[in-house]
């Protein structure tokens, strides 16, 4: 028993030894600058992330420690910046609908990063040369029979975007006078697989879509397959009867009054950060190929010194 | 006579839902309510201005200032302290607090501690998978979340329920709160929590102690109740006050139980984890969840894997604990003492490993150069996409035979009938199902859906949720009866089970979604897939239980086993199918209202969309609160016919 306890206390304390031992050689020499610990918002679609990924890693290359959370976009992701969860929105789509939160005062609007969003409807590609004229919304009720599935009550099946995102289509449908029902679809995943099934199978399907995206280089020909639906026409208010299209959006970065008047690097990257659709583009198809995000935005931070200088300055 | 009566009232069954089907034909699409996806009533609107209000009082309103922001403060710090310890790095250093090496070293150190050295090892090999996952971080992120959930409801739990253990009336006022919370599917109190506790950790905490303090307070209660009276007795009578009696008598008495309920509600309060990241909650769920958004499966999987490892890890652990405290011979002195010393050598080591851990970087941050995620979820991929491009066109078959066939003749008798029609022939079925205490309460439920305005979503949720516990019934019920008639069935079936229910629906929602396409099937399917270990297991158990005796009689007098199966093995577990009816639909419930990400509509859909749309905040409240009430109305009626049965 006495050799025993002897044992333990000789052990406990060479551990100890070594271990301090090993303090001594290897302390870390990694000491945080100024910049400070902030959030970032990540929201589900290819192009965002590439936006936030960039941001993120020329942040992270200035000492600042940034917390990716992953957050469904709009109302959830104002909240969260307003409880301190999250700092930076570098993509919102939502033209205005941060209104109530930037007028109580915690969350700001930066400005826009350049990119311009254009929501619309997309016909499987191969339908185009098949059917002519489809792409125009005039046409679209003479083939709504195509489109009918088991889900689409005896109309057309008109595939709508995610909950979050921006969406008319039962407005639209309304206002163009359209044989077709908005079915709920949920996220962006259930939009590609039902794209790529329906090109490969040679299947009708009409589904919703944004530019910039991958998408384009995945499923060939897609940018033709965009339905074209008249302006809406905003000239005379009393005649406008309802939304017929999706306006061009320049996308907006939002951030917490926090980070904004910290005076930290981080914010002056995000008040600065700002690039093109191909840009982006560029990102998202090498995240989409496979590479991880943080290597894509590497690859392009290294490619373009010019710009990402000017950010810092 | 009991028998015919039994009869009688299935023939009369058939009558009435031929009538029903008849009426909702001559009055198709009058009077259903159904409202566009973006409309508002005049109640979702007021609800969304009442949640608009009080989201702009936050800063300032004293209810806000002197009783939520304190709880959320208090929950955050709590959860931030666990989290830079194994979890964040802390400031000024570019690893956490304790490393990697030292968390594995002390929960092996624990482990050991509490149950048996097989048990540690399990522990290591288990963390280092998460680690060789490339998941460590997210790994450390959920037991930080789950430790803090599972120490705050034991802290709630525990107390309360020794207080409903000693008092009948508590118990009596808890019992329909805890009902409650458990069948309320997990997507419904989200939101109203982000609300009062903004999107966060708290919330988060929060939301999985809804889930996990009723389990903790009802193992406790129902621990302290189960006891053996006599010593109880002996105690009271020898002069013992009540304290005395229940710290020196009731309580270690009922220690391996409530062990036992530690266990319980760890498990419940990971099986939040991917929900929970649906408002911020760091961890595992956040892969899980942007797996499923851009739809790469393999990445989803190996979060999913990483749960998996976790919650069988935890599991294993927490209930050797637990029958560790039931073994009654007492250890001999050397026992004793050779266990000491060994706890002493780890605790030591231990130590060492967590102070070096602390200091060294290469200790600190698990080591990213071993990487097998990368294969794991390549081949789930390329696994995925051959299921999707070669085996889809038998599914989608399958899918628009089940949608033509069964979806759409039901949606239309509930959903696109007029509304008091439904209601009406619910109530009706209601009486002669369960009685006339059942009939007014779901008339009462119903009535109140009606009156939100979501009558029409509500009836397209309650279709899907009938049509999948229907599927469940038909799949589970003869899995059931083989697992219950085979041992080998059910030692080959029991991994698949187990992984089944630990496993997330999100994480299987992406390839169903491929082999249905975004479609109101996806979702039945999701919650078939979900709900079927449980009816399965409920199942297998009843059969099995069927007495030896009655089989051998049935053999004896020359029944086969088709015989034997449904005219003894069967009505003798009635009781079990009928729990197992009311769990499955429970279960699918719940996941039907996840279905929303993969275009089931209905309440689902909506409470996703009123997360993001502000102008559609109030609607998705109010969905959420018609989920509630139709789990309600499920629960009661299913509850009160099993009784009947």
């Amino acid at each position: 028993m006495k050799l025993t306890s002897r044992r333990k206390i000789a052990l406990a304390s060479s551990v100890m030894i070594s271990a301090f031992a090993m303090t001594a050689t290897f302390q870390s020499s990694s000491k945080a600058a100024d910049c400070g610990t902030w959030g970032i918002a990540m929201h589900a679609w290819n192009g965002y992330t590439a936006s936030a990924q960039v941001v993120t890693e020329v942040a992270k290359a200035q000492g600042c420690t940034i917390n990716q959370s992953t957050l469904t976009e709009g109302g959830t992701t104002y909240d969260a910046m307003e409880a301190g969860t999250t700092d930076v929105i570098i993509e919102d789509w939502g033209g205005g609908r941060w209104q109530k939160w930037t007028d109580r005062g915690a969350v700001v609007l930066v400005g826009a990063n350049g990119n311009v969003g254009k929501i619309g409807m997309f016909v499987a590609p191969w339908m185009v040369k098949k059917y002519p004229g489809i792409t125009n919304s005039k046409n679209l009720n003479k083939y709504a029979s195509l489109f009918k599935t088991a889900d689409s009550g005896g109309k057309g099946a008109w595939f709508e975007g995610p909950p979050g995102y921006t969406t008319i289509g039962e407005k639209m449908i309304k206002a163009n006078k359209l044989k077709f029902k908005a079915i709920a679809t949920g996220s962006e995943a259930a939009l590609i697989s039902t794209i790529t099934k329906a090109e490969k199978n040679k299947k009708p399907a009409l589904i919703y879509w944004w530019e910039p995206s991958t998408l384009f280089v995945k499923v060939p020909g897609l940018d033709k397959a965009r339905v074209n639906f008249p302006k809406n026409d905003w000239s005379d208010a009393a005649k406008a009867s309802g939304l017929t299209d999706y306006p061009a959006t320049p996308l907006e970065k939002l951030a917490t009054k926090k980070l904004m008047d910290s005076g930290s690097v981080f914010a002056k990257i995000v008040k600065n950060f700002k690039w093109t659709n191909a840009d982006q583009n560029a990102v998202a198809a090498d995240i989409e190929g496979g590479m991880t995000p943080e290597k894509a935005a590497q690859k392009w931070i290294k490619a373009h010194p010019a710009q990402v200088k000017a950010w810092l300055a | 006579m009991y028998r015919k009566l039994l009869e009688r009232k299935g023939y009369f069954f058939l009558g009435f839902i031929a009538l029903w089907y008849a009426l909702s034909k001559i009055f198709f699409d009058k009077a259903t309510w159904e409202l566009g996806i973006a409309d508002n009533t005049s109640f979702t609107n007021v609800v969304g201005d009442a949640a608009g209000a009080i989201s702009g009082n936050r800063t300032h309103s004293p209810f806000f200032v002197y009783f939520f922001n304190p709880i959320r403060l208090f929950i955050n710090g709590f959860v931030d302290i666990i989290r830079n310890l194994i979890a964040t790095p802390s400031n000024g250093h570019a690893a956490p607090t304790i490393g990697w090496l030292g968390v594995i070293a002390i929960l092996a150190f624990i482990t050991l501690a509490t149950s048996r050295i097989r048990m540690a090892i399990l522990v290591i090999t288990f963390l280092l998978g998460c680690g060789a996952l490339g998941m460590w971080a997210d790994t450390m992120d959920t037991l930080a979340m789950t430790l803090a959930a599972v120490l705050l409801s034991l802290a709630i739990g525990i107390p309360c329920g020794i207080w409903a253990g000693l008092s009948d009336r508590v118990l009596k006022l808890f019992t329909p709160i805890l009902d409650l919370a458990q069948i309320l599917p997990t997507m419904v109190y989200l939101a109203p929590l982000a609300l009062f506790f903004m999107i966060g950790e708290a919330s988060a905490t929060i939301a999985t102690m809804i889930y996990s303090v009723p389990i903790s307070i009802r193992i406790t209660s129902h621990a302290i109740r189960s006891l053996n009276f006599s010593p109880v007795e002996a105690s009271i009578s020898m002069g013992a006050t009540k304290k005395q009696t229940l710290s020196k008598v009731q309580l270690p008495m009922a220690k391996q139980m409530i062990v036992l309920g530690v266990n319980q509600t760890v498990m419940a309060a990971l099986s939040f984890v991917v929900i929970a990241a649906l408002i911020a909650a760091p961890g595992l769920g956040k892969p899980v969840i942007s797996a499923l958004t851009i739809q790469n499966t393999g990445r989803g999987f190996v979060a999913g894997l990483a749960v998996v490892l976790v919650a069988i890890m935890l599991d294993r652990a927490t209930s050797a604990a637990a029958m560790k405290q039931k073994a009654f011979i007492p250890p001999t002195e050397s026992e004793k003492r050779r266990k000491r010393l060994n706890v002493s050598i780890a605790g030591a080591v231990a130590l060492g490993a967590t102070i070096a851990s602390h200091f060294v970087t290469a200790l600190g941050n698990f080591p990213d150069n071993f990487d097998i995620a990368t294969p794991i979820s390549n081949a789930t991929n390329s696994f995925v996409n051959f299921l999707v491009n070669d085996v889809s066109f038998l599914t989608v078959g399958f899918k628009d035979i089940i949608s033509i066939r069964v979806l759409n003749p039901i949606e239309d008798m509930l959903a696109r009938a007029p509304w008091f029609m439904t209601l009406t022939m619910f109530v009706i079925a209601a009486l002669v199902l369960a009685g006339k205490r059942i009939a007014f309460l779901t008339f009462v439920l119903l009535s109140a859906i009606a009156a939100t305005g979501l009558w029409f979503d509500a009836m397209i949720t309650l279709t899907q949720t009938i049509v999948a516990t229907l599927l469940t019934m038909i799949v589970g019920v003869a899995l059931g009866i083989w697992v219950g008639r085979s041992k080998r069935a059910d030692s080959l079936l029991r991994p698949f089970l187990d992984a089944g229910q630990t496993m997330p629906a999100f994480v299987y929602l992406v390839p169903i979604l491929g082999l249905f396409g975004p479609t109101r099937f996806t979702a039945i399917a999701t919650g078939i897939v979900y709900s079927i270990p449980v009816v399965v297991k409920i199942v297998g158990e009843g059969i099995r239980s069927v007495p030896e005796s009655m089989i051998e009689a049935a053999t004896a007098a020359g029944s086969n086993v088709r015989q034997i199966i449904t005219k003894v093995q069967l009505p003798a577990s009635k009781r079990a199918l009928m729990l197992a009816a009311n769990q499955g639909m429970i279960f699918v419930l719940a996941v039907i209202v996840i279905g929303g990400f993969v275009g089931s509509g209905g309440l689902g859909y909506i409470v996703i969309m009123g997360s993001s749309k502000p102008e559609l905040q109030g609607k998705g409240l109010v969905a959420g609160f018609v989920i509630l009430l139709l789990g309600v109305a499920i629960d009661r009626v299913a509850q009160a016919a099993s009784r009947r049965a």
